[in-house]
């Protein structure tokens, strides 16, 4: 599978509106919750790290299309989404429930 | 964004004495009850699924091969995985939560549920909900080389009932990067 080579900008700006949805809106962290917000539609993007597992990712992502959900997959390991989200842990998923002001909803899905 | 846990959706067990059986949907509790506060919903399955059937066998031997014998279970939404497919067969006057109080009733709600289960599948339609999760010949690969020109296998033997599920539905194999096969 050919990636598109994400050029340092548009990663940046990812972060920004990462960092904006988790003052703003609402999200929740965590393969258990990602899956809970699914299931019930409350989630509106997922976003997942590379280094997720395999099996994991593909779980998600059919939930994901069951639910007709976008899913991003970040461009860095479960540490640097920590680290893009403002937190001191690692997070290998999250899922966005609700924006606040980002339009990281509008700007994502269609991608990969 | 779009619910997907409806009443007629195809699932698979994944925990439990009916790990690896497919069920179907019959009323979902999103929200939960008093006795159970987590979402969970009641669903109809097969237990043991019918046999093949080949052109050779009598007529007799067709009709006993074509049993099916059905449970009924309030199942927990983790201890399911959803699948893409639906099966439109009316089991709501058949089965809800009262028949699960006693065990009469219980065997009563799966007889009638084996007596739909089985009219639908003499009818040939919804072939995959009858066929059984065939897990004895899934490859799971162990080790893939960074460029992707290297693909080891080894037949899955022991892998964890989810890996099992998710390959038997058809997901893209998923794929381990061992550093001892590099």
């Amino acid at each position: 599978m050919v990636a598109v080579k994400k050029t340092k900008k548009t990663h940046e700006s990812i972060n920004n509106r990462l960092a904006l949805v988790m003052k703003s809106g609402k999200y929740t962290l965590g393969y258990k919750t990602v899956l809970d917000s699914l299931r019930s539609s409350k989630g509106k993007l997922i976003i997942i790290s590379n280094n997720c597992p395999p099996l994991r990712k593909s779980e998600i992502e059919y939930y994901a299309m069951l639910a007709k959900v976008g899913v991003h997959h970040f461009n860095g390991n479960n540490v640097d989404l920590g680290t893009a989200c403002g937190k001191l842990y690692r997070v290998s998923c999250l899922s966005i429930i609700d924006p606040g002001d980002s339009d990281i909803i509008k700007t994502l899905p269609g991608g990969q | 964004m779009v619910k997907f846990l409806k009443p007629n959706k195809a699932v698979v067990i994944l925990q439990g004495r009916f790990a690896g059986r497919k069920a179907v949907i019959v009323k979902n509790f999103d929200e939960g009850t008093r006795d159970r506060p987590y979402g969970h919903c009641l669903v109809a399955g097969i237990s043991k699924y019918p046999k093949k059937v080949i052109r050779k066998d009598s007529a007799k031997k067709t009709a006993k091969k074509s049993r099916v014998k059905a449970f009924v279970k309030l199942v927990n939404y983790n201890h399911i995985m959803p699948t893409r497919y639906t099966l439109d067969v009316d089991l709501k006057d058949a089965v809800n939560v009262d028949s699960l109080v006693s065990k009469d009733k219980k065997i009563t709600a799966a007889k009638a549920i084996k007596g739909k289960f089985e009219e639908r599948f003499k009818t040939g339609k919804n072939r995959w909900f009858f066929s059984k999760l065939r897990l004895h010949n899934l490859l799971y690969i162990v080790g893939e080389n960074t460029d992707s020109s290297i693909v080891l296998v080894e037949k899955g033997r022991s892998c964890s009932s989810s890996a099992l599920l998710l390959e038997a539905l058809g997901v893209s194999v998923p794929v381990y990067v061992d550093q001892m096969f590099l």
